[in-house]
């Protein structure tokens, strides 16, 4: 048994390090990209907000072993279908309906969701006793997954649908899914991606499909059409040049031609202010991040604690590769923010959250002793 | 190996390592992207980023205003009140907004809510110019430019601006835009010489933004003087570099402004009550023949009247033209298209733009060369039996072909000397001493190198140089020309043609008054004019009419002389006695020639008691074109043709010279000289209330 300070001792400080800094900078992006709108006065102060309680949260869940946990999945994957339910049946507003209003705070359950899945999964897998992952057990965890998956998929909110799916399948990666289950997974894709064509793709939704379309197929001409946000950050990117124009300097950020600056393309309001070099160091913060969370998970004592802080680890690798991509402009626009910096009280939650547990992971591995 | 000593050992390391690899190659290819983005096309992206938030804006320049020689306003700029709306100062409160709406809807009648605002509207919006209602307007202008100011309604009266600029403080956001819109009093009467102004024509957008024009704002110059002196006119527009945001709101001015330069303001050479008289003149004369016909003889004619002495253009008319004061606006599609589509061409500038056969009046040139070249002397008499015929050689020893050449009076003219040559408009005088018969003038007589040289000396062949758009040169034929265009050689037939004003000759109404005004001002040909004077914003005369000599043939060299059909380096000048004698010759076609004659009740008149002792020459030029071909009218001995009479007083020291062209006019003496006779009388009774009375 460990004694209390010791447990503080393997807290891992690079990866607790990298997220506040991260987060820290975001606010300050967030700052910058109000550029003169007032709707978005208050988000700084509001994210900060959020910051000290998500902080809170990750060094309470960081002190609690990750171990109790096991008990609650159940009842969190019961409610959060329930809100699943809930917003799915709700009376549209934005189009989609996302949100959930719970007194004063609006939550995303599909942010919930993702921690959920993860740790369901992260229960289920480590209860499978075989070394070799069976057919019958990939099925049974794609039932837990479509079980959530359904609700955000019909709500339709293709990029939550699509984390969900790459966590999956990243869980059946690790644990041991055989090479000719990967082809076949393959080869069905493929089969799908036919059958769509063929139906021309009439289960996405209008603007679902003209994103993509517009991702492959720009048009040179569009002044002011659906391309016009990727345009606009990549030229952001582009001004940043080696060392940035400086904090609250970039005019395609302050004069508001770049769209969606808070959140989806926060990347290119951090590009433009801080140059390359800049981009380059955040670049490689998000890696120890990400780095951190799969050396925990390799380390981790038990098999639900290395699937946790593996399962957080992709989340965030994925996030973010997705996310840097749209604003480089060789993905096509998903609506998926940047880990810790872009602004949202939900996520930046149940991302420290999530980060939490990978601590508590971190904390109860046992370190040898020098 | 591991450091640490208790390993999970459920998974294989190797799926991790995987991973790794995945973490490095995803985020190295998204460095070097970076890197091609940031440092590689940095620049472009700068630029571009540049290019997003800068904007020039030109303010416009007023243009200058047109008058006529007397000062009288042919063209100008009149203030019209256009209501806009600047979305992004409308109030915050959306009920507020809807009273300012209905309120506005009600003054300006104009429906608050009227049609759809889908893509198709509002990519094809125009201001002024749609039938939506106030809150569709406003939502596309909110959309696309919310600081900029959109137009509601268009040209509203006074009243209503007034209105509006009143209650400016209680509706934020709605405004009075007070543009100028050309204006053209005038109209018709003066249109084929001020033209009218159109947008700017989408193959010269690149050289008019060069210059500082706005495309889809500002108007140029399209006909008229509006398009030739369109540089002096329109001034050039101030420039203001700024920056804005997305919004298009200006943050704030990047360069120090340039102030916009006006334009300047154009006295015309043109007497508007000379004008109105010509032009009236021309009508009666159309209506009166077609009325006394039965039928439509000709509803298309011109006359110019020129000051010989110094080449300025007093009063230019081709009929029929266009009412520009219908395009002052806008050009109405269907008008113009109405216009295109008129035989009669009423967009084309018939005085300097048409090129018809001059008829008589080009003997003149032959009368200037057979006496300069001794050919004859003038009092030679040459036998005009009515008709004659020659042998038609296209080439030494060609035994020819017979062809008859007749004069207008079937019955001769018997024995004729120059000056009655020129007075009775002998033709068969004409064709023997220009291209010469037998023994009675030998030696082919002028031949057809020498005629085309006194005719490009008379300005025949080139442009006058007036300053109005699509002058055409006309043609003057020799042998080179026709067998390079037609692979034909030349025939004694086309000289003796060539000679009357017929066969391939080509001349517009302009050059013919010039070539004949040339001689009145014994032989200074002057560079023709329309302008008078340009006068700056400060009233500073900027531009003075000088009259220039183009050259003077008793003085300059103009004459080239050939030896065969080359051209030889002796040059020579015309002898002041000819043009002496070609003015006796035009004076006496007035006091005893064919314009001398009266044969119907209106013209009984026609130059008897003519107080102003003018000259003339008549002219009658068969003519066989598309419009006459279609109507089967192209019949040989009794060819259409267009009446041309030039007059000029006095005589003997001309400060008046008048053409007037009927198409298909049949004959000039009667369809024509009436018209100039009008025009001339008119101009010394001008020229009398003018003067000051002595006390």
């Amino acid at each position: 048994m460990k004694q209390l300070r010791n447990i503080w001792q393997n807290f891992d400080f690079w990866l607790f390090s990298a997220v506040l800094i991260l987060s820290i900078l975001g606010i300050a992006l967030i700052r910058s990209s109000i550029a003169g709108n007032l709707e978005l006065v208050d988000h700084p102060q509001r994210q900060t907000t959020f910051l000290a309680i998500s902080l809170v949260v990750l060094f309470v869940v960081a002190a609690v072993d990750y171990k109790y946990w096991m008990t609650l999945i159940q009842p969190m994957y019961l409610v959060t279908m329930v809100f699943l339910l809930f917003v799915f049946t709700a009376e549209a507003r934005f189009g989609a309906v996302r949100w959930l209003e719970v007194g004063q705070i609006l939550i995303q359950p599909a942010e919930l969701a993702k921690i959920v899945i993860i740790l369901t999964l992260a229960n289920f897998f480590a209860k499978q006793d075989n070394r070799i992952l069976k057919f019958s057990t990939i099925l049974r965890s794609a039932l837990l997954v479509g079980g959530l998956l359904i609700w955000i998929f019909l709500q339709p909110n293709l990029s939550t649908t699509i984390v969900l799916l790459v966590i999956w399948a990243a869980f059946l990666w690790i644990t041991g899914i055989r090479i000719r289950y990967i082809l076949i997974a393959i080869g069905l894709v493929l089969f799908v991606l036919v059958i769509g064509a063929l139906t021309g793709f009439s289960f996405l939704e209008d603007y679902q499909k003209l994103r993509i379309t517009n991702f492959l197929f720009p048009d040179p001409n569009a002044r002011y059409g659906e391309t016009y946000n990727v345009d606009q950050a990549l030229i952001t990117i582009g001004t940043g040049g080696l060392f940035g124009q400086g904090y609250n300097q970039s005019t395609q950020v302050q004069l508001r031609f770049l769209k969606v600056r808070h959140t989806d393309f926060i990347f290119s309001v951090l590009a433009a202010e801080f140059g390359f070099v800049g981009t380059v160091l955040v670049l490689l913060l998000l890696v120890v991040v990400i780095v951190r969370c799969f050396r925990i998970a390799q380390n981790a004592t038990d098999t639900f604690g290395t699937l946790i802080a593996y399962g957080f680890g992709v989340l965030i690798f994925f996030q973010s590769i997705v996310n840097i991509g749209v604003n480089m402009n060789v993905l096509p626009v998903t609506g998926l923010t940047l880990p810790f910096v872009s602004y949202g009280g939900s996520s930046l939650l149940s991302l420290m959250l999530g980060i939490g547990l990978v601590e508590s992971v971190a904390m109860r591995s046992e370190k040898r002793t020098e | 190996m591991s450091v640490y000593p208790q390993r999970n050992s459920k998974f294989e390391n190797w799926r991790f390592l995987v991973l790794f690899i995945l973490i490095g190659t995803i985020f190295g290819f998204y460095i070097l992207r970076l890197f091609d983005i940031q440092i590689i096309q940095g620049e472009d992206f700068i630029a571009q980023a540049n290019d997003n938030r800068t904007q020039v804006i030109y303010e416009p320049a007023i243009r200058g205003t047109i008058y006529d020689r007397n000062g009288y306003i042919l063209a100008q700029n009149v203030p019209s009140y256009n209501v806009v709306v600047t979305p992004g100062y409308l109030p915050a409160d959306e009920g507020d907004i809807q009273d300012i709406f209905r309120e506005l809807a009600e003054l300006i009648d104009m429906p608050v809510s009227q049609g759809d605002t889908d893509e198709e509207t509002v990519r094809n919006f125009t201001p002024c110019y749609n039938d939506l209602g106030i809150s569709q307007i406003v939502f596309i202008a909110t959309t696309n430019w919310p600081y900029q100011s959109t137009a509601l309604k268009c040209d509203v009266s006074q009243d209503v601006a007034m209105v509006v600029m009143e209650n400016s403080e209680d509706w934020p956001g709605i405004d009075i835009e007070i543009s100028s819109v050309r204006h053209y009093p005038t109209g018709e009467l003066t249109s084929e010489i001020i033209g009218f102004l159109g947008p700017v024509p989408a193959v010269l957008e690149d050289y008019y933004v060069d210059l500082g024009f706005v495309a889809n704002r500002d108007k140029v110059g399209y006909a008229g003087v509006e398009q030739s002196l369109n540089d002096i006119l329109a001034g050039r527009n101030g420039r203001e570099l700024v920056e804005v945001n997305v919004a298009g709101e200006i943050i704030r001015t990047l360069e120090e402004p340039v102030e916009p330069t006006p334009g300047q303001d154009v006295y015309l050479t043109i007497d508007s009550r000379l004008q109105s008289i010509a032009r009236e003149a021309l009508i009666n004369e159309l209506n009166y023949w077609n009325a006394y016909s039965g039928r439509t003889i000709s509803n298309n004619g011109v006359v110019i009247a020129m000051n010989p002495k110094t080449g300025e253009v007093l009063a230019l008319v081709s009929y029929p033209n266009f009412e520009n004061n219908r395009m002052e606006r806008i050009i109405p599609g269907y008008y113009y298209e109405q216009l295109s589509n008129d035989p009669q061409r009423p967009l084309f500038n018939h005085a300097i733009s048409a090129e018809h056969p001059p008829g008589s009046v080009y003997k003149m040139t032959s009368a200037l060369g057979v006496l300069n070249e001794g050919v004859v002397t003038p009092e030679y008499e040459v036998e005009d039996p009515g008709t004659i015929t020659v042998i038609q050689r296209f080439y030494e020893n060609d035994p020819g072909v017979p062809r008859q050449f007749v004069c207008w009076d079937r019955n001769g003219h018997g024995m004729v000397n120059f000056l009655e040559g020129v007075a009775f408009s002998c033709n068969i005088y004409w064709h023997k001493v220009a291209g010469g018969f037998g023994d009675e003038v030998p030696d082919g007589g002028l031949g057809p190198w020498l005629m085309s040289e006194y005719a490009q000396a008379l300005g025949y062949g080139s442009e006058t140089g007036i300053e109005l758009p699509g002058e055409s040169d006309g043609l003057v034929p020799n042998p080179t020309w026709k067998r390079l265009t037609l692979g034909e050689n030349w025939a004694t037939g086309d000289t003796y043609t060539a000679a009357i004003g017929q066969g391939f000759v080509l001349a517009t109404p302009l050059q013919v008054l010039n070539s004949i005004s040339t001689i009145a001002n014994g032989g200074k040909l002057m560079d023709v004019t329309i302008v008078d004077k340009v006068v700056d914003q400060d009233g500073e005369i900027v531009q003075q009419l000088t009259p220039t000599v183009r050259w003077d043939i008793t003085q300059d060299p103009v004459i080239n002389m050939y030896d065969g059909n080359v051209e030889t380096s002796e040059t020579k000048t015309v002898e002041p006695w000819v043009i002496e004698l070609a003015n006796q010759g035009m004076r006496m076609v007035v006091t005893e020639g064919t314009a001398s004659r009266y044969e119907t009740d209106r013209h009984d008149d026609l130059f008897r008691n003519d107080t102003s002792r003018s000259a003339g020459k008549t002219g009658t030029a068969e003519y066989c074109d598309n419009v006459a071909q279609a109507q089967g009218l192209c019949v040989p001995e009794a060819w259409p043709a267009h009446a041309w009479y030039v007059g000029y007083a006095p005589w003997d020291d001309a400060e008046i010279a008048v053409v007037a062209f009927i198409y298909n006019g049949k004959e000039g003496a009667t369809f024509a000289a009436p018209i100039v006779r009008q025009v001339i009388d008119a101009y010394f009774e001008l020229k009398l209330i003018d003067t000051p009375v002595q006390p």
